[in-house]
């Protein structure tokens, strides 16, 4: 059986690497401001993050799978000459992914995975054109472009967004009422909601950073067609539900503790707001980060004066995580690549 | 964040609200004024040991606050977001500090001289102190109400009460006005059995209270410029 090539389990084993990681933090962050509400226990919301965030990778995270393996880089031209390149490049690209994250997590510092793997994927396209197996006009510069900008509009989309709930909410419930705390307890029920929405919303979308690779490897080796087989997005859900319980959970309860201020109708806002947002982008295939998204539905709580403080300096270091990431990843991924290549893999 | 974790996370965009340490320190000083409450009580009862120790427990008070207000100040960072303009809660804190501080100047005041005036004086100085705390309770309740506006996110029946106190702390602090110039009269017209330091320290005593009632309801008119101009 050609599944256990050397290569397909390596991709398997890296994609599974990248999908605990995303659970264990991206996963994370989503769900912690349901638990900082009080909304839900952090066994709860284990239970509901596991439920939907696997139901949203396996049902609807091929969309975006599909673009990080196939939008970006023509590997369909790279297998024509040699379709172990593709599956060593894509390997090259989820591991330099999964190097950066690792590092940028033991930093804490805010890095996308998804911006990662993009970075890392445009890092083998360019490589690859690089030693001449595609020409630099073969990458599909405008789908890149299509994504970079998905990148500035999604938090800014996710700020529209829960400026506007958060502001019909006030105007036409808060407002009105003589018993505010109340009102949030009746939020209580339709934050559980949102959670599961979010939950399903992340799983939809960043599944593909783990498996978009994986996959671009399988139809390169002619092992998968043109559909994502079932068992790949499995793989991916499964990855990130157990970065969820063996160190997500930890993630959430520090994250849990510290934003109280959240309260159910500003977290039913910012959650409501951010997983429709990411669904929207997954249903156009855009890979994009959920956290970042999220940061912005918050602000825009903020703006709309439901937050008692909000810092703001967190913007900065989301652009200069964005302005560093792609780069790195990319010349990581092409390093790798040339590695790999070198060893005679 | 000292302590490295493997954590990715953006969510210290939830930066630490100022207006809960702000309602303690509201409360530094009710507290810090009713303690000089009881020991203006036994001072009028001539038992300047209690005046002694609660002297020292108004310090206590005061540097707690002083505490308290700079937690708040440093915090304040220009990129913090809040629901209303910073300078403005900052212009409010100030004053509000003042309550504590006046309140130690007085019971420092207490300390320096035995009490040796009239009764009708004494009278006086119970009712100055008596309508004083009053005014600083009703301030202290004043800016209970934040947390209210900030649960409805500032509604306008919310908003209209935290005005309607506003009012009445300057209604109260307008009647320790007049209490606190009839006793310097008082003071005055007795100024012959008092003697000139006798004099000096209870005027001087009388000022430092008013002040605490005046401080109240400066804090409270900087309260209602920073709800309005949100």
């Amino acid at each position: 059986m050609v599944l256990f090539d050397p290569l397909v389990i390596l991709l398997v084993i890296a994609g599974l690497y990248m999908a605990w990681n995303i659970g264990a933090n991206d996963l994370a962050n989503a769900m912690g401001t349901s638990v900082g509400s009080g909304a839900l226990s952090i066994k709860q919301v284990i239970i509901v993050a596991a439920v939907f965030e696997f139901a949203g990778a396996v049902f609807f995270g091929k969309r975006v799978t599909s673009t990080i393996a196939k939008g970006i880089v023509p590997i369909d031209s790279i297998s024509l000459l040699d379709s172990h390149l593709v599956a060593i490049g894509m390997l090259a690209a989820v591991l330099a992914a999964g190097f950066w994250i690792t590092l940028a997590t033991f930093y804490n510092l805010p890095v996308s995975t998804t911006h990662s793997i993009v970075g890392a994927v445009l890092g083998f396209g360019l490589i690859a054109a690089f030693n001449g197996i595609i020409a630099f006009g073969d990458i599909q510069w405008g789908v890149l472009i299509k994504i970079v900008g998905s990148w500035l509009v999604s938090p800014l989309l996710g700020a529209l967004l829960a400026f506007l709930i958060f502001s019909l909410i006030r105007y036409f419930i808060l407002q009105k009422t003589d018993d505010p705390y109340n009102i949030e307890k009746k939020f209580v029920g339709l934050q559980i909601m949102t959670a599961c929405y979010i939950a399903f919303a992340h799983g939809s979308n960043d599944v593909a950073n783990a498996v978009g690779p994986l996959y671009a490897g399988l139809h390169a080796l002619e092992l998968a067609g043109l559909t994502i087989p079932l068992w790949v997005m499995l793989v991916g859900g499964f990855g990130m539900i157990l970065g969820l319980a063996t160190w997500g959970y930890r993630v959430i309860e520090t994250i849990g503790t510290k934003i109280t201020e959240l309260t159910p109708t500003r977290g039913f806002s910012a959650e409501f707001a951010t997983a429709s947002v990411v669904v929207l982008h997954s249903f156009s295939s855009l890979p994009i980060s959920t956290t970042h998204t999220l940061v912005g539905s918050v602000i825009g709580v903020g703006l709309a004066g439901g937050l008692a403080a909000v810092d703001l300096s967190v913007i900065w270091k989301i652009i200069v995580s964005w302005i560093v990431t792609v780069p790195v990843a990319a010349l990581t991924s092409a390093l790798v690549f040339t590695a790999l290549m070198g060893i005679g893999i | 964040m000292i302590k490295k974790e493997y954590i990715r996370s953006v969510l210290n965009i939830f930066a630490s609200s100022p207006f809960k340490p702000l309602g303690m320190h509201a409360n530094k000083g009710g507290e810090a004024v009713r303690k000089l409450s009881e020991a203006m009580h036994a001072y009028c009862e001539g038992d300047m040991q209690r005046v002694e120790e609660l002297n020292r427990e108004i310090d206590a008070i005061e540097h707690e606050a002083d505490v308290l207000k700079q937690t708040i100040r440093s915090e304040l960072s220009s990129s913090i977001m809040l629901p209303v303009h910073a300078n403005d809660l900052l212009s409010f804190l100030k004053p509000q500090d003042s309550i504590s501080d006046d309140a130690q100047e007085a019971s420092y005041w207490l300390t320096l001289r035995r009490f040796e005036a009239s009764e009708d004086i004494r009278k006086g100085f119970i009712e100055l102190m008596d309508k004083t705390l009053k005014t600083v309770e009703m301030y202290e309740k004043l800016v209970d109400t934040l947390s209210e506006l900030l649960e409805t996110s500032f509604s306008k029946r919310d908003v209209e009460e935290t005005l309607a106190l506003v009012v009445e702390v300057e209604e109260m602090e307008h009647q320790v006005d007049v209490v606190e110039k009839e006793l310097m009269k008082k003071v005055f017209m007795e100024e012959e059995s008092l003697g000139g330091a006798g004099v000096y320290h209870l005027s001087r005593l009388i000022t430092e209270i008013g002040n605490i009632a005046d401080k109240s309801e400066h804090a409270a008119d900087r309260l209602r410029t920073m709800v309005m101009r949100r």
